[in-house]
């Protein structure tokens, strides 16, 4: 679930287009949105389940991806978490616990919370620390 | 830091050492280390003399520098000023004592002077108020030529069209063609309250001068024939295919960065040539990068600034002065980074990178080059970084989010 929501929460900041979940082949395309939407998805039950998968609209902009690049910050073999302070200094471009600043346009880091997966920026509004999951862009 | 003075030690006072100048000043009550009287400056004193006092190597005037109008001088001024002018001019030439003149008047050359000699005759384009068509030309009355009009003036021209006719009849024809009834200078010329087309660069609307600027540009022209002359085919096309005069093309900010020589192994054995790698810039957002081989370390150097000026391409700045983010470049093996700074950090980078920034007019940077440091490399990987910068504004287009410049939000979106 914690994949899904990841996928939200980037589908939030607009690095994907669309999140769904259907079954081994893709979902069909909305005819004006051009991509996937819950509508036209078969719906989950208790025999299809384990068939499902989670397909993610990618978004291309000027011929170029629009998720550019997204790395692991927090390993299974070793996990970070960061209180607010950090994130704050995280999200004004410094480094804080080995973790590199945010210093590019476009540039997010995802943090997993007892508030659900937020973006690093929304942490700090909230001030809320957590789990580190993945940096986004540059 | 600390203004106040550092209390001191008052017995010290009692017994200080005789010597005029104590090596370490009086015991101080304060954090910092006090330094020692005889060090040495850390810069060498510049004396007043060597430097230039403010008076110094200033012409002196006299009162005979400002003599009075001579009988000759009043006539030629006669030419041009009223009567009335004239006595004004005599007028002030007596109120003020040439002692006074020579005491009080210098031509000015502190830092702040006017960097320009302005010719307040001639009207300046875009500066200056435009001389705009006469009231008169302005014709109330004019009528649009109806239909019938124009089937008449066509009708003329065709049974007035001489047998030979051509095109250019016809384009005369249809330039002198008037789409009004009334006076001509209506439509050609007319008065109008809004400001007409700017004037050329050097255009004025003065006429003796108009006069003599062309002669002065025909002077220019002979003398820029020299130089085209002197000019070579290379530098000839660099200004065919860039459009930049030969004065624009020198103001150029270039440098040649890499120096070496390559070498073909041939069956006849080595042909060792000179390479050269410039930077060309115009320290305002314009950065290119050009290679040059040739038998000729100098025809290679010429070659490759050349190359560099046509390859400029605008460099995306932020605020004028740094890169937008943190940028990645990597070839070959040289893998490099550069990290945009706050106003004022200066560019702390090594010197090729230096004077790509210099070039490019960026102000605030700093870079690291890791791995390789080949030089050749480093140059086109740092190109390669500056040029791969995102726009934020494109970003966000991309993600469909917005994305405000929070330094732009607190001054009032001024900087």
């Amino acid at each position: 679930m914690s994949l899904v929501n990841l996928a939200a929460a980037l589908q939030n900041s607009g690095y994907i287009s669309s999140v769904v979940r259907a079954g081994p082949t893709p979902p069909p395309a909305h005819p004006i949105l051009g991509y996937p939407t819950a509508e036209n998805v078969e719906p989950i039950t208790r025999e299809n389940v384990a068939s499902r998968r989670l397909w993610l609209g990618l978004k291309y902009w000027r011929n170029e991806s629009v998720l550019g690049k997204i790395t692991m910050v927090s390993k299974p073999t070793r996990r970070i978490t960061l209180d607010v302070e950090s994130l704050r200094r995280i999200v004004r471009g410094d480094e804080a616990q080995h973790v590199a600043g945010l210093r590019s346009p476009g540039e997010s880091l995802y943090i997993s919370t007892d508030r659900g997966i937020l973006e690093a920026r929304e942490c700090v509004e909230k001030k809320m620390g957590g789990l580190v999951l993945c940096r986004v862009g540059a | 830091m600390s203004f106040a003075r550092p209390a001191r030690c008052v017995f010290c006072s009692f017994t200080r050492a005789a010597a005029p100048v104590p090596r370490v000043a009086r015991r101080q009550f304060h954090p910092s280390l006090a330094p020692l009287q005889n060090r040495k400056p850390k810069y060498p004193n510049v004396k007043a003399p060597e430097e230039g006092s403010p008076d110094a190597g200033k012409r002196v005037l006299k009162p005979e520098h400002f003599e009075a109008y001579t009988k000759e001088d009043k006539d030629r001024l006669a030419k041009e000023y009223t009567a009335a002018q004239m006595d004004a001019i005599a007028a002030g030439e007596s109120a003020i004592d040439p002692k006074d003149m020579a005491d009080q008047f210098r031509p000015r050359d502190d830092p702040m002077k006017f960097k320009y000699l302005d010719d307040f005759s001639v009207i300046e384009p875009g500066i200056d108020r435009h001389v705009r068509a006469p009231e008169s030309n302005s014709d109330y009355d004019f009528k649009l030529k109806s239909e019938d009009d124009f089937v008449d003036d066509f009708s003329r021209f065709f049974a007035e069209m001489p047998d030979d006719a051509s095109g250019a009849d016809f384009v005369r024809f249809a330039d002198e063609l008037r789409l009004t009834h009334g006076k001509e200078e209506n439509e050609l010329n007319p008065h109008s309250s809004l400001v007409p087309d700017l004037f050329g660069p050097g255009e004025t609307v003065d006429e003796p001068r108009t006069e003599e600027k062309k002669s002065a540009a025909e002077r220019g022209e002979k003398e820029r024939s020299l130089v085209a002359e002197e000019m070579t085919d290379a530098l000839k096309s660099l200004l065919l295919a860039t459009g930049y005069t030969e004065r624009q093309v020198s103001e150029l900010r270039t440098k040649t960065l890499v120096a070496h020589s390559v070498t073909n192994q041939t069956r006849l054995g080595k042909v060792r040539r000179a390479y050269r790698l410039s930077v060309a810039g115009n320290g305002n957002g314009l950065l290119g990068i050009g290679e040059g081989k040739s038998d000729e370390a100098a025809d290679a150097k010429v070659q490759s600034v050349y190359r560099a000026i046509r390859n400029m391409q605008p460099v995306p700045r932020y605020e004028n002065r740094t890169t937008f983010g943190d940028v990645k470049g990597k070839v070959g093996a040289v893998e490099l980074q550069l990290m945009h700074r706050p106003p004022g950090f200066g560019l702390r980078t090594q010197y090729l990178i230096y004077e790509m920034c210099r070039a490019a007019g960026i102000h605030d940077l700093s870079a690291r080059v890791n791995r390789s440091r080949n030089k050749m490399n480093t140059v086109k990987a740092a190109y390669q970084a500056l040029m791969s910068q995102k726009d934020p504004e494109e970003v966000a287009r991309a993600r469909g989010r917005k994305m405000v410049d929070v330094r732009k939000v607190y001054y009032a979106g001024k900087t």
